[in-house]
Order: C-alpha cells, then sequence, then structure tokens
C-alpha cells in the first residue's frame, strides 16, 4: 500500500463464547485509502471482528490500535466518536425521524435550540455528494434499503469516519444500486477512509477491493492484493475443500409444458406476463429489485391474485385466489424475506418444516403424529444437510443458511410440482449456497419445476436452462441458456438497446 | 451408526427439557421458594386450611390466565375477559334462579354465554381487522354496561339461587390429612392440562403457536389465519364463561360489577407464567402456575400481620416482580448453557460441512 502507516491495527485478537472459539489470533492492518475485502464463510469469525472492532464485544486478549493509539471501544458510540463505523446489511434507521434527523442523531448541535435549516442543508449536501435524490426532510419509514445505507454512509462521513465497515451491503440491492453504491465506497476511499467491505459475493469483491483476507473458522487464513487472487482459490481457502461442485448444474432433459401462463397482470404492479414452464425446468428470473418478479411470484402463490389473465397447470386453468389454492394444486413460493414472511423462529425446527403439510400428520381427531412428523423431517433435514443440534431445537438458534434451508425443506415436503424460489440464497454462506444450488438441481432432475428469482446474476444464468428478464412491471426478454449472458441479460434487465 | 443413534437419543433427552419445560420448572421452583419464605413469617402457615383456600380460589384467576393464553398465543388478547365473567356469571344465575336447574346445564350456559361474547370479539377482530386491544377495550366496556343495564342495579343473592351453588365449591374428592383435592379445583386443572395437551400434539394448538410466532409466514403456509384468531377469541370467550360459573359459585352473589378487574389479573397471570405478550410462545401450564403463583401470594400477604391493608397491593405488586426478575435470570441463565451448547453442537459438525449424505447435527454434543 502507498500509506506505510496502517490507520487501524488489530494483534492477536481472540474471543470465546462460552464452548465456541469464535476468534482465535486474528490480526489484520487496515491503512488508509483502501478497500479491504473481508471474506469467509458464516461462522468464520467475520462478524465477531466487526462487533470488536465497534466496541460491542470486549476482545478476551490481543488488541487494538488506532491511529497510533490504543482503542478499547466501550460501546458502539464510543467506537463512532473515535471514528470506527459499520454498516449492516439491513441498516437501522429510526422510521419516523426524517432523514436529516437520522444523519445527525446523537451528534447534533448541542444548544437547546435545534437548528432546523443548517441541519437539513447539511444533509442535503452529504447526500448529493453521494450522488443520491433523498429530500433530507422526510420521514425515514419511506426509503429503500440502498437509501438507508446512504443515510449511514452520510452518517458516517459527518462522524470524520476512519474506519467504515461494510457487512454485506449489497445484499439487498439491484445492480444499479450496487454500482451506486460502488462509486460512493471509491469515493470514500479515495479520500482516505480505510472501508472493510464484506460479501458473499466474489464478483464483487474483485470488482471494488484493493486487498483480499480470507477468515475460516474463527482464524485468519491469507491477505492479499487483489491481483495476487483467483476466484478458485478464493473460494478454496473460504471452505477449505474443493470447489469443484460449486455452481454444478446437470443438463436437462426437456419435459412437457407444464405451467402455461398468458398475459397475467395486476394493475399497477406488473401487465401482460406470458411464459411456459417445463417439467424439471429451472426458469430463472432476472431484473433489477422492483422490477415485478417478487409480485409476479406472489401472484403466481396467490398472496396478491392477478386480475387479468390465465394460469394454466398441465393445460387445467387455476384460478389461484389464496395461498391455500396456490398449495392445494402444487405451487410453493419460498419468500425472499425469510425473517418476516419465512419462519416461525420461537418455534422447533419440526414444527416448521410441517407447517403447511401438517394436515398429512394429523388423525381425523386433530391429533399429529408426532412420530411420522419427525422421520419426515429427519429425512429432509439429512437430505439439505441442516445444521442443528436437534429437530426440536428452536429455529432462531440456527444460522441464516441453515433457516434458509429449513424454509426449503417446508415447501419440497408439500411435494411441489412448482416451486417458486425467491433470492433463495441471499445473505448465506458460500458453503450453504452449494448445498442449495446443487439440491435445485436434484429438484428439476426429479422433475419439479422450479423458478428462480435471484439478484445474483451469475448465479441464475448458471442455474436456469433460460432466463426471463423483467423491467418495470413486464416480462422483456426470455433467454435460453446458450443467449444469456451476463451482458445480455443486464443490458435487458436496465433498459440499454 | 448406533452409536450416532445413542448420542442422538441423549441429546434429545437433553434437549427436550427445552426453553418451555425450563419456564415452568423455575415458577414451580419460585412457588415453593415463596410458600417457604412465608412459613417463616406466620404462624401455622403450612395447613390444610390455608392449601384449601388456595386451590379454591384461584381457580377463576387460573381458568382466565388459560383464556388470555389461547388469544395471546396467536398475538392477540382479551381484555374483555373480566366483563364477560360478569356476564355470564349474572345470566346463569338469573337462569339458575328461574329454573333451579343442576350444575351441569348451568355451566353450558355459562359457557355459552361466554362464547356467545367472545365470538363478537374474534369477528371484530379477525374479520373486522381491528386491533385486538382496541376491540377487547370496547367490549370490556360494553359488556359491562349492558350488564348494568340489563341488571337495573338489582343483585343476584344467593338465596334465590339452588341449594347446590353454595356447597358446591366444598365438594371435595379426596382428603388426605387435611389436604382437600376439591372438584372446582379439578375441573380448572383438568381444563388446563387438557389444553396444555392440545397445545402441544394437535394440529390446530400447533398452528395457533405458528399464527403468534409469525402471521405472515402462517397465513404463507396456507394456514386461515383469520378463522384461527375468530375461534381463539370463541375459546376465550367460552373459558371465562367457565370461569364466570365458578365465580357465581363461589361468591353466591353477584352484582353487575362482578368480575371487574379480572383483566388484569389475567395477563398478570399468563405473563408472570412465561407467556410472551409478542404470541407464539409459552404453555398453559406456565399460565397457570403464574395464577397460581400470584394467586399464593396475594393470600399470603394477608396472612403477614405486619403488612397493613394499604400496602398489600403495593407488596403484592413488588413480589410479582421480585418472581419474575428471579424467572428470567434463571432462564436465561438456563438458556445461555442451552444455546451455547447447541452452537457448539453445529461448530462441531461444522468440518463435514458439505457432503449430500452427512449426518448433520453433531447431536451428541449436547454432552459437552
Amino acid at each position: 500500500m502507498a500509506d506505510p502507516d496502517p490507520v487501524m491495527d488489530i494483534t492477536g485478537v481472540s474471543k470465546r463464547f462460552e464452548a465456541t472459539q469464535a476468534l482465535s489470533d486474528v490480526s489484520l492492518s487496515l491503512f488508509p485509502g483502501e478497500v479491504h475485502a473481508l471474506v469467509g464463510e458464516n461462522g468464520a469469525g467475520k462478524s465477531t471482528l466487526i462487533k470488536i472492532m465497534t466496541g460491542i464485544y470486549p476482545a478476551d486478549s490481543g488488541g487494538m490500535i488506532l491511529g497510533g493509539e490504543p482503542f478499547n471501544p466501550r460501546n458502539s458510540a464510543d467506537a463512532q466518536r473515535s471514528g470506527v463505523a459499520a454498516i449492516y446489511q439491513e441498516p437501522s434507521v429510526f422510521p419516523d425521524l426524517s432523514v436529516a434527523e437520522n444523519i445527525f442523531i446523537g451528534h447534533q448541535d448541542q444548544g437547546v435550540v435545534v437548528d432546523w435549516g443548517g441541519m437539513y442543508d447539511r444533509a442535503g449536501d452529504l447526500l448529493s455528494q453521494l450522488d443520491i435524490d433523498i429530500d433530507p426532510r422526510l420521514p425515514a419509514a419511506g426509503l429503500t434499503v440502498a437509501g438507508q445505507q446512504a443515510v449511514e454512509i452520510a452518517k458516517a462521513i459527518s462522524l470524520d469516519v476512519r474506519v467504515l465497515i461494510m457487512d454485506e451491503p449489497t445484499a439487498a440491492l439491484s445492480a444499479h444500486e450496487v454500482d451506486r453504491l460502488f462509486r460512493q465506497v471509491r469515493s470514500l476511499r479515495d479520500s482516505g477512509v480505510a472501508v472493510l467491505f464484506i460479501t458473499h459475493r466474489l464478483e464483487e469483491l474483485f470488482a471494488i477491493s484493493d486487498r483480499i483476507s480470507v477468515f475460516r473458522d474463527g482464524r485468519h487464513i491469507s491477505t492479499r492484493l487483489v491481483g495476487d487472487v483467483s476466484e478458485g482459490s478464493l473460494v478454496k481457502e473460504m471452505v477449505g475443500r474443493d470447489p469443484s461442485d460449486f455452481f454444478s448444474r446437470g443438463q436437462h432433459l426437456e419435459g412437457e409444458t407444464l405451467l402455461e401462463v398468458q398475459g397475467l397482470g395486476l394493475t399497477g404492479v406488473f401487465s401482460d406476463v406470458s411464459f411456459e414452464l417445463r417439467r424439471g425446468e429451472v426458469l430463472g428470473f432476472a431484473g433489477l429489485v422492483g422490477a415485478g418478479r417478487t409480485d409476479l411470484a406472489l401472484s403466481l402463490f396467490g398472496v396478491s391474485p392477478a386480475d387479468v389473465g390465465t394460469i394454466r397447470l398441465e393445460g387445467k386453468e387455476l384460478q389461484i385466489k389464496s395461498p391455500q389454492g396456490a398449495l392445494a394444486n402444487g405451487i410453493a413460493y419460498l419468500s425472499e424475506d425469510r425473517r418476516r414472511l419465512g419462519l416461525s423462529v420461537e418455534q422447533s425446527l419440526v414444527a416448521n418444516i410441517t407447517l403447511a403439510t401438517l394436515d398429512r400428520y394429523t388423525s381425523s381427531l386433530g391429533l399429529i403424529d408426532r412420530n411420522r412428523e419427525r422421520e419426515d423431517a429427519e429425512g429432509l433435514r439429512r437430505r439439505l444437510g441442516i445444521k442443528a443440534p436437534s429437530l426440536t431445537t428452536p429455529v432462531s438458534q440456527l444460522s441464516g443458511g441453515n433457516q434458509q434451508k429449513a424454509m426449503l425443506a417446508k415447501w419440497l415436503n408439500t411435494n411441489p410440482k412448482v416451486l417458486i424460489l425467491d433470492e433463495p440464497t441471499r445473505g448465506i454462506d458460500v458453503g450453504a449456497k452449494a448445498d442449495v444450488h446443487r439440491f435445485i438441481d436434484d429438484l428439476a432432475t426429479s422433475g419439479v419445476s422450479i423458478i428462480l428469482i435471484s439478484s445474483d446474476l451469475p448465479e441464475v444464468i448458471a442455474m436456469s436452462d433460460r432466463v426471463a428478464v423483467m423491467r418495470e412491471g413486464q416480462l422483456v426478454g426470455i433467454f435460453s441458456r446458450r443467449e444469456a449472458t451476463q451482458e445480455r441479460v443486464m443490458a435487458v434487465a436496465v433498459g440499454v438497446r | 451408526m448406533t452409536d450416532s443413534a445413542g448420542m442422538e437419543a441423549v441429546a434429545r433427552r437433553r434437549v427436550n427439557l427445552g426453553p418451555d419445560r425450563v419456564k415452568e420448572l423455575t415458577l414451580l421452583g419460585i412457588i415453593v421458594l415463596s410458600v417457604l419464605m412465608f412459613s417463616f413469617l406466620v404462624d401455622d402457615y403450612l395447613s390444610g386450611r390455608f392449601f384449601n383456600r388456595v386451590t379454591t380460589s384461584v381457580v377463576v384467576v387460573a381458568l382466565l390466565a388459560a383464556a388470555q393464553a389461547l388469544v395471546i398465543f396467536s398475538r392477540n388478547i382479551d381484555l374483555s375477559v373480566g366483563s364477560m365473567v360478569g356476564v355470564a356469571a349474572y345470566l346463569t344465575g338469573d337462569f339458575l334462579g328461574a329454573t333451579e336447574q343442576g350444575p351441569l346445564p348451568a355451566m353450558l350456559v355459562a359457557i355459552l354465554v361466554g362464547a356467545v361474547l367472545g365470538s363478537l370479539n374474534g369477528a371484530l377482530v379477525a374479520y373486522g381487522g381491528v386491533p385486538a386491544i382496541i376491540v377487547t377495550l370496547g367490549t370490556l366496556a360494553l359488556f359491562r354496561t349492558l350488564l348494568s343495564i340489563y341488571s337495573g342495579g338489582a343483585n343476584i343473592l344467593a338465596g334465590s339461587l339452588p341449594s347446590w351453588v353454595l356447597e358446591f365449591n366444598n365438594i371435595t374428592l379426596v382428603e388426605v390429612g387435611g389436604l382437600q383435592l376439591r372438584l372446582v379445583f379439578v375441573i380448572a386443572l383438568v381444563v388446563v392440562l387438557l389444553l396444555h395437551w392440545a397445545f402441544a400434539r394437535l394440529r390446530w394448538g400447533r398452528r395457533i403457536y405458528a399464527l403468534g410466532s409469525n402471521p405472515s409466514a402462517a397465513a404463507q403456509a396456507g394456514l386461515r389465519t383469520s378463522s384461527m384468531v375468530f375461534w381463539s377469541f370463541v375459546g376465550s370467550g367460552a373459558l371465562a364463561g367457565l370461569a364466570g360459573f365458578m365465580f357465581l359459585t363461589r361468591a353466591g352473589t353477584i352484582s353487575a360489577t362482578a368480575g371487574a378487574g379480572l383483566e388484569l389479573e389475567s395477563v398478570a397471570a399468563a405473563v408472570v407464567g412465561g407467556v410472551s405478550i409478542l404470541g407464539g410462545s409459552g404453555t398453559m401450564l406456565g399460565a397457570f402456575l403464574g395464577a397460581v403463583l400470584i394467586d399464593t401470594l396475594k393470600l399470603s400477604l394477608i396472612r403477614v400481620p405486619q403488612v397493613s391493608e394499604f400496602w398489600r397491593d403495593a407488596f403484592l405488586g413488588v413480589l410479582i416482580l421480585l418472581a419474575v426478575i428471579v424467572d428470567v435470570t434463571l432462564r436465561n441463565r438456563f438458556n445461555r448453557r442451552w444455546s451455547s451448547q447447541a452452537r457448539a453442537a453445529m461448530e462441531d459438525s461444522a468440518p463435514a460441512a458439505v457432503g449430500t449424505a452427512r449426518m448433520a447435527g453433531g447431536s451428541g454434543s449436547a454432552d459437552a
């Protein structure tokens, strides 16, 4: 690096949670003006390191130096005052406060009377620096995830941040929002901030970072300049195993047409969507966030039924008015929002897996046959490789990847003919992702038709037999596997001619 | 294979002592603890008479705690249970005064009255889309006012009721050394145990937990959430009606204000009993134990001469808070240990993480 003095030096940091060694003897240096990517599977220790850097946990041993002085933040406000701030995948804004108040909360003018005009002006300046058009007077409630992140970045700038940690900031963003975020990150870097960037999307690492550090099982494995790293070597270091089964997609036999959607529309949301889905086919849906893909899925699943058009399954026209109706016809939907819509986290793993299929385990008197229920749940647990201490463990105790698999297990248990997967790998680690990919492949091979909605372009292209692209509520193109290149799909998705 | 199966069995046994069992056991411990404490403060405290008094007086609140838990599980609340008790008790008293029927028909009338009132709550919440707290705050006042108008200020007097009514509370099934197992307590206990079992083993119980835990997920899993909410309010009303019957047999005299204030006691009992006010977690047995704890504290305080009548409620409040703090502390300690074992289990299995046929779970590590 050009600057020989690191802004932050982490040396020999260890952290143990009872039986779990979360970090062991980790050392890392961050230089001003670099984007330093941190990668590793879930449980590799990245989150723990962030929490130590931002004062949420104290380290058991080892130390940190910030700008030449020992750095021992007592809490995140303390860390922020010293110039270390973190931005998360789902930012935590105060929805009822204005954008400007969110930016300056905790460090506004100390006077009794708030200088609203000045505050709005400064907030407006910060946001325009970030190239984002948000009215600082509006409440934060209406912001998109990208907007919320911009608010947090603006807050970090206003705090004169020296080290900015970004924990999977792109997970919920569409491609053009990612581009804008990257511009913001680069301009921060150019102004001398050290950015610690965490992502599961490998191609992003190469686009944004200067150096890449790999963590595995709480240990620091390597730190290298981006030019010295290849995707393959990186994945290998992260998982400590051969990445050959990553993105493995077998060849599929062409089945007969199973689902036929004609001129489907929902006023103000999407319109005139027509496509066919063959048996055992994976039909990818690419597009920007907000293009209407999830809305289309929710219509097919009966959550918000379409108001025009027809849906035919095996030649028979369906009137799907509710999720019950969809499930009865063999259509299941894995929601993109697992926390809000997917799981009952207080309930046990087995209760979640059988929630949609309880009828099958219930006698006419309503008594649940717990042995049969467990058998099926155990079978799915093994098939999907859900890591959990037992079937009775509350789902809240599982990691994100395992929660996602639990949700998948719930829908699989309905024996769907058509399985709609909405962002099935968002925010889960590389190992779990590979499991899900292999699983989609297996399912399709066994004759289930899959609609795969994903904002991860390489994923949707690699996994799909055909890729449908939506833009602003319209289906604007369907590519065969051979035609579907990232450039082509993206060009159609953003509307480039 | 046999080895891992054996380990799994061990793990399952351990893990089965999950959060709910821990809640119930700590609560039981706290009840025993407070009884011991009072036995040092009060002479002749540990007597058959005191046991009989608690087990009789707890019946109404125990049934209401169950009524409350039923709706709280589904992420709702029923603030009208106190008024429903009043209406059910009064109308049942009227019915008995007019017909001189026996206990069983009277009980059915009370339950029916409660269920009808509950169905109004349920319809407004489930199909009207009005939040439960608003609806039941409204019906709390509405039911009470209608009762005042209906009664015209007249009380139902013990003299107008069949003679069995006042004896009903004293019917004893078994007596061991002064400890009487009374019918009313057994009825309440059986109702609670049946509900407890139903919530653990029946489909609708499981579904109500799922609904309360995450309503949107429940809807997406194809559950008829509106009808579930409706019926949980009907059930809550029916239980409040049964509590109204019990109230009538205990009091003998019923005024238009009968049962006022019980709604808050029922919420307190459920929450002290470990029922999460956010829905989706807790057990019927827990709510029952919560009711027993509060009632025991209440009746014990009366026996402590140093506590004046004016201070009694404040003391009760402090004791309830103390009990909750001890409960939460113990439970957290246990849960932390438990979840760190869970984490360790997952970490242990991590290296073998990726094959299809892996034995997921590291089940054996609950031994750690």
